[in-house]
Parts: structure tokens; sequence; C-alpha cells
């Protein structure tokens, strides 16, 4: 054993303390952002491990949440200062009413990357149901309307020109529930998270006819926060934006990129980085490694995709007429948005 | 009479300052949209012609949940009540089963019944049958015993002594078991309707809530809170007809 | 009818509650069975009736039931365990509803009973809606409808306060003059017994053995009068002397659990 004189323990408790007393001499802002454990949001646990923030003078809280609906809704009751997290009608339901701006990317479906799936049953299968294409008429298992599973059916229904009404909606709430139904045959077709679709495809209860990201790129998540924020706080949000795209480029480097063939390659900092993400998913870094999205490296949005959001719901009857893409996006404070409509 | 009134004043009173408080903006109607806001919703529901939809797809399963749980609990509980060896397997059971939150079993619920309303009704009958079987026997537990003595010193057959001395003894209790199990049945009502519904009074506030249309959430817990009374009415009224001797 | 007790002997448990007890009441007598609480009276009149088995020992009954009689050993209880949810009628019909009468019949009986109750006019009313003596009147017209051959009493009146005792007490001796069915009448009150019995059995305290039999020889109807008075004061005495030392000793059993 060891022995510690005492005054050796002392010296290591003031060496221990030196660095964090020292940034708090520095006089950091605090502020907060809520986040669901999810590796979507890996560029907040990045610019949080690395101290991309600190460098910035934040001195920045991660509040976790179970629910992507907490989110928006913490950020609008003053919960939580920004909010990383994916877009569904509820958010824009919240934005429309004033709550809420849009400032930076979060992850993006993209070509190459599994992250949701489209699946089929193999009784569905068996009748016929061969491609995307043949969705009309066919029940749908999602998680609720208004969620991102149903933006990704009116993806291509846009795409291959059907009708998003033709498909039978069966909202089943959770994944567990849409797993079940999906199993006993209830539903022809789910649209399911990558871990989830992996474990039916190996339970043999479905095929996967095809990933959203290869279908139709769009803007899954983002990060936002209040219009009070941006305009009594401006500077603070600016920081935290630094922080944040550090973090998302890190993001890019490590998990993002692709060989000329389009196969995964690792990046820089690949096994730290997982490591970072892991610990705040509270996964095995492997089972982090199955699922990881694209985030922008710049954390630019794709505001046609978000413009079309809004569209989709609004022509679905789940986000009210008046809601203006306009009014929720902020667009200054990244440069190189992508897609932006021109009026 | 004039207790009654007092509850409508109030209500009516407490109605009124949220609606002046939401007017004056002391609180935030995405928080909590006003009174008029959620009639409002209540009305476009009408004139949207979903209201009825919702409403009566609910009650058939409330109907429908809540007779099969009954019938069911009733049984059990009269066997738990009246003879030793459903008592001996029955309590435990009970006693095992009852605290399952049933919301957990939905997965398991959908692959034996699927997600049609087979499934729906049976998380509302299995929400009613463990409060019902309880009350039951716990009814007939409390049936005074001299009663049954007196019954059987006349020589009473064994099923006159069920029908005449202990079903109506236990019946207060039973009756009073009605009013928790409908609460539950309302209750449940939303879990059920988690099961694939698109139309129902659950399946309508579950949406409002994943949309956070907050108007729209609360014109659905109004329906229910709707619902909740007038089967409460109706068992009061239910309760003087048959508990006139009290 | 004549009930005979011979060598009756009852234990709860470990607990001794009856000892060797031989008697038999005699066909149109009213027999009280005296002694302090807890020596096991009504233990002794649940065996009498068949509702509980003995520890050692036997019942029997000699003699025919008289015809019409629909249970020929019939109860009234101190409680008077009436059913609340039904009205005085449906009360004294319980007796007989499962008897298979005519309609005609049931109805008459009832009536009958009512009517020799003085419940003619309450026949709607529920129990709730009655004094507790008005409740042990139905509890006696229930007895009455089914014409006993034997009436077994237990405590009928101790749920009552005084002044409903003696009136009930003496509106029952009237019914019961007028039939004289053989009657065995549990008290721990003194007076009901002087009054009511042709022979009064004293039981010990527990557990509960015979202590005497009292024959009262005069007839119950002059028992009222002035001229009694002396007689009866004696023979009170008499048994409040037999009494007294054990229903103390009780007491002070009980109170101490
Ligand atoms: N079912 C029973 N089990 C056990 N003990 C009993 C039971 N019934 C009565 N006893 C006891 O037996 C004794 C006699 O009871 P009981 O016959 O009711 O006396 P009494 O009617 O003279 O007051 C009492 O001590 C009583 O506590
Ligand atoms: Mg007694």
């Amino acid at each position: 054993m060891i022995r510690i004189t005492r005054r050796a323990a002392l010296a290591g408790a003031v060496a221990g303390l030196a660095a964090p007393s020292l940034a708090r001499a520095q006089n950091l802002t605090k502020t907060s952002v809520g986040v669901l454990r999810l590796s979507s949001s890996g560029p907040v646990f990045i610019a949080a491990e690395r101290g991309y923030w600190r460098e910035a003078g934040l001195d920045v809280e991660l509040k976790y949440f179970t629910a992507a609906q907490q989110v928006p809704v913490a950020v609008t009751s003053g919960d939580a200062d920004f909010g990383v997290t994916g877009l569904t009608a509820a958010f824009f339901n919240l934005a429309g009413k004033g709550a809420l701006k849009i400032v930076a990317a979060q992850s993006r479906e993209e070509k190459g990357f599994e992250l949701n799936a489209y699946m089929a049953t193999n009784a569905a299968i068996e009748k016929g149901f061969r491609s995307i294409r043949d969705f009309p008429g066919k029940r749908l298992g999602i998680t609720t309307a208004g969620s991102t599973f149903h933006y990704a059916l009116g993806l291509i229904a846009r795409k291959y020109g059907f009708d998003p009404a033709s498909v039978t909606l069966v909202p089943l709430q959770t994944l567990p529930n849409m797993q079940a139904a999906f199993k006993g045959g209830q539903v022809d077709a789910v649209i399911v998270p990558v871990t989830l679709a992996r474990a039916l495809e190996a339970d043999k209860a479905g095929k996967i006819l095809a990933w959203v990201g290869d279908e139709t790129p769009w803007q899954l998540g983002a990060l936002f926060t209040s219009p009070r924020a941006i305009s009594e706080k401006r500077d603070l949000v600016e920081r935290f934006i630094r922080g944040y795209l550090r973090g998302a480029a890190d993001f890019n480097a490590a998990f993002n990129q692709r060989d000329a063939a389009g196969k995964e390659v690792r990046g820089t900092n690949f096994a730290e980085t997982i490591g970072v993400v892991a610990r705040a998913v509270q996964q095995s870094p492997e089972l982090v490694t199955i699922g990881l999205p694209f985030v922008d490296a710049q954390g630019r949005l794709d505001v046609g995709d978000i413009y079309n959001q809004i569209a989709f719901w609004q022509q679905a009857g789940l986000v009210a007429r008046d809601v203006n893409g306009k009014d929720i996006v902020d667009l200054s404070f990244v440069r190189g948005h992508m897609n932006v409509p021109r009026s | 009479m004039p207790v009654r009134g007092a509850a409508l004043v109030a209500f009516v009173g407490l109605v009124a300052f949220w609606e002046f408080a939401v007017a004056r903006g002391y609180v935030s109607p995405i928080f909590l949209p006003a009174p008029s806001s959620v009639l409002l919703a209540l009305g476009e529901l009408w004139n949207a012609g979903t209201l009825w939809r919702h409403v009566s797809e609910s009650l058939v399963r409330l109907a429908g949940g809540w007779t099969v749980g009954t019938g069911c609990g009733l049984a059990a509980g009269f066997a738990i009540g009246v003879w030793s060896l459903g008592r001996a397997v029955g309590v435990p059971f009970v006693s095992a089963l009852f605290p399952i939150p049933k919301i957990s079993l939905l997965p398991l619920l959908i692959l034996w019944l699927g997600i049609g309303e087979a499934s729906k009704i049976a998380t509302i009958a299995l929400g009613v049958f463990f409060p019902t079987a309880i009350a039951t026997y716990a009814a007939i537990d409390a049936v005074p015993r001299n009663l049954i003595r007196m019954a059987q010193s006349f020589d009473l057959p064994a099923a006159d002594v069920l029908r005449k001395v202990v079903l109506p003894g236990a019946l207060p209790g039973i009756l009073a078991g009605f009013r928790i199990s409908t609460s539950i049945a309302l209750i449940l009502l939303v879990s059920a309707e988690m099961i694939g519904a698109q139309y129902g009074i659950g399946a309508f506030i579950l949406q409002a809530g994943n949309l956070m249309l907050t108007d729209q959430l609360l014109a659905g817990v109004l329906l229910i809170s709707i619902l909740g009374l007038a089967l409460g009415t109706a068992l009061t009224r239910i309760e003087r007809r048959l508990l006139r001797w009290r | 009818m004549e009930l005979v007790c011979e060598g009756i002997s009852h234990r709860y448990g470990a607990l001794e509650v009856l000892d060797g007890i031989d008697l038999t009441v005699r066909a149109g007598e009213c027999l009280a069975l005296l002694g302090p609480s807890g020596c096991g009276k009504s233990t002794l009149l649940g065996i009498m009736g068949g509702i509980l088995k003995p520890s050692a020992g036997r019942v029997s009954v000699a003699g025919n039931p008289p015809a019409g009689s629909l249970n020929p050993i019939t109860y009234i209880f101190q409680d008077f365990a009436l059913l609340p949810w039904r009205t005085v009628e449906g009360n004294v019909a319980l007796a007989l509803e499962h008897r298979n009468l005519a309609a005609g019949e049931l109805r008459a009986r009832v009536g009958e009973a009512l009517a020799r109750t003085n419940l003619t006019e309450f026949s709607t009313a529920f129990p709730r809606q009655l004094s507790g003596g008005m409740r042990q009147r139905v509890g006696i017209a229930r007895a009455l409808a089914v014409d006993p051959a034997i009436l077994l009493m237990d405590e009928p009146l101790s749920a009552l306060d005084a002044q409903t005792r003696d009136l009930l007490m003496e509106d029952f001796l009237k019914l019961w003059l007028a039939t004289r069915t053989t009657s065995v009448y549990v008290t721990h009150n003194l007076h009901e017994a002087i009054r009511l019995a042709d022979r009064i059995c004293v039981l010990s305290r527990r557990p509960g053995r015979i202590k005497e039999i009292v024959a009262v020889d005069l007839p119950q109807a002059d028992r009222a009068m002035p001229v009694a008075a002396r007689a009866m004061a004696e023979l009170g005495e008499r048994l409040w002397d037999a009494i007294r030392a054990e229903a103390q000793v009780a007491e002070r059993e009980i109170a101490d659990g």
C-alpha cells in the first residue's frame, strides 16, 4: 500500500483544482443546451468534452431529455437556452408561435448513411410489396403522426408521385409497439432506425426495402434557440455556435469520411471521438459506430428541405397554415446554407 | 343544493380567471391555451365532422373493455369470495398481477391480439378486471355472517343464499368498485389507443401531444372529463335506484 | 315436539364451553336458559338447533311437527338478522319463498304473521326506518310465518332498551300463550326468565353445567298480578342467590380477557 502524506495529498488537490479555478477566473458565461443521448447530438458532446465552449468563454450545461419533443419545449420554457434535436411537426408548431429559431444544422440524411430504413414484412413482400413505390394502399406503422418517420413517407411520396394519404398510417407511439406490430404482421411496413431495422431483419420478420438517406437526403435535425436570445444576447449565441461548429467539424472529420468509391473510412481521431460520443450516449463504441449520422462540418442547413417539411405538415393538416419558414430559420449565423429559397 | 351551486361558481370563477390571465398575457398561450381557444379547438373538431367519430370509437372501446373486464372481474371475485379453493388460487394471482402497469404489456397484447379493436379492448378490460375482482370479493367478505347463518337456519338452498343474501349484501361494495373501474377505463383509454388507433379521444390526445398542439390536447382532456362526469352521474343514479334501502 | 339433549359437551379448541348437559325441553313449554355471559348458552342453543355439532353427546327430537310447519326448528336472533335491502314483508317472505308455496298462501302467511305482530302498516318499510323493538317484531313475525314446532331464541330482547324490552316481552308472551310453541329462551336477565318461562335452567359459569332447574308454578298470565308479586319476588331472590356468585366471577373472567 502506498502511503500518502498529508502534504502530498494537499498538493495534489491544489493541482487538481488549478485548471477549473483558472477557468472560473476567466469569468465564463453560463448557458445551457438541451439534448437527447443520441449520436446525432455528437457535436454537442465533442464541443463540451474538448472545451470548445470554454475557449469561447462559455460554461455550457448539458441538459438531457428522453424524447425529441421535450427539447423544443425546454427551450420555449426557458429551461434550456439552446436545443439540438430532430425536426418534427411539434417543433414547427412551437416555432410557428414565435418561440424558436433554427440557427444551424444538426444531422442530415445523406446518401450512403444508413440511419432509417423503409421495411416491409415478409407477408407483404410475398403479396407483391417489392419496392417503396408500392406504398399506396398499404398499412405503415409509425411512431406518431408528425414524426420524422412520417416525413420520410412524405419524401418518397413526392419522389415517386403518389398521394401520402393513400397510405394508411398506423400510429403505434413506441418502437417496441412497432416491432410487435411488424412481427405480428399487423402492418405491411414500418420506417425504423437502423438498429431496429437490423434486429427485425435478423429475426427474419421482413426486409429492408431502402434507406431514407439513399432515397432523399433531408435536414433531419437542427440547432435552435429562442428569438429572444438572438435579439438580447446575440454575442452569446454567436460564441455558442462557434463552439458547436468546431464539434460538428470534428464529428464530420472523424465519422463522415468516404473514399472515392463511397466506402466508409475512419477519419481523424476516430477511436477517441467515438469514445466521447459513446460515453455521452451511454452505449458501447461498437454500437455507436453503427448508425452514425451525417453532420455538416460547417453546420449548413438544407433550407429548402425545411421549407418542404413545413409545407408537407401543412398539407397533412398537422401544422397551422400561417407558419412560415422565413420566420423560423435565422440564416445569419452560418455561411453557405444550401438550397435557400429565393423569395 | 347550495353546495352544488358553490362548485359551479368556483368552476366558472376559475375558468374566467384563467381566460383573463391568458388574455392579459400573464400566461403564455404556448404553455396554457385560453379556455376560449380550447373551445375553439373543440369547435373545429365538430366542424371537421370528426368529433363524433372520435367519441363514438372511444365509447365502443370503453363499453367493450369495461363490460368484458367487469364480467370476468365479477366472476373471479365471486369465485374467490364464496369458494375456498377459488380464494386459495385467486388471491395470490390477483395480488401478483394487479400492480403490473398494463401499458408495459402493450407489445405483448399486439403480438397476441393484433392492432385491431381486440387489443385495445383487452387493455381496458385488463385494467378493469383486477379492481373489480378485488372489490367484489372484499364486498362479499363484508356481508355480515349472521345474515348468512339466518338464511341457512331457514333452510334456504345455497343458490338462494347467494342470490338473496350474498349478492345484494355485496352490491354496495361492488358498485363502489364500478366507480373506480370506470375511472380506470377512462385512464386506460389513452393507453389503449396508443395501439394504432387513428380515431378516438385517446388517439386525438396523443396526437395533439405529439404535435405540441396544446389547445387540442386540452380539448381532448376536456372530452374525457365530460365523459367521466357523465359516467359518474349515471352510476350515482344507478346506485340511488339499487340501494334505495340505505 | 320435544327436544332431548343427552350428555352434551362442547369445546372450541382448548376452550371447554359445555360439560355434560342432560336436558329435555318438554312439548309446549317455555324453557329459559339462564346463565352468566360466556357460559355457553348460545353454543348450547346452536347445538339444539343442529347448526353446531357438539364435541360429545347427542340431541334428538321426539314427536312430529304440526301440520303446516315449514321450518320445524326456528331461531329468533339477538341482532334481529334482517336483510336491510328487503322491506318488512320481504324479510318475512324470505323464510317462505323457497318452499314452493302457492302464491296465495305465501301472501296469506306473510299477511297473517304481520297482523299478529302489529306490523301490517309497516309492511313496505325498510328495516333502517324502524326502531329496534319494531325490528325484533319483524324477526318474530318471520319466525311465526313458518309455523315452527320449536322456537329457539337467543337473548331476543337484550339489544333493546329497558322500556321497549318490557313492552315487547308482554306482546311476545301474548303471542306465545296463543300457540304454546315449544320454546327455548336464552337470557342472562333474571326478570325475563321469571316472566316468561315454565322452567328455568340455571347454568354455571364456563364450562357450562346445569346448576339447577327451577319450575315456575304460577301460570304466566297471573304472574303480573299484584297478588303474585310476593311469590315472584321470592323466586327472584332465590335465583339471584344461585347466579350471583357465578355472575361476579364470570364478570371478572371476561374483563380479564
Ligand atoms: N366460534 C367460536 N370459536 C371459539 N370460541 C368461541 C366461539 N363461539 C363462542 N366461543 C367462546 O365460547 C364461550 C361461550 O360462548 P357463548 O356460547 O356465546 O356464550 P354465551 O352465549 O353464554 O354468552 C365464550 O367464552 C366464547 O368466547
Ligand atoms: Mg350468547
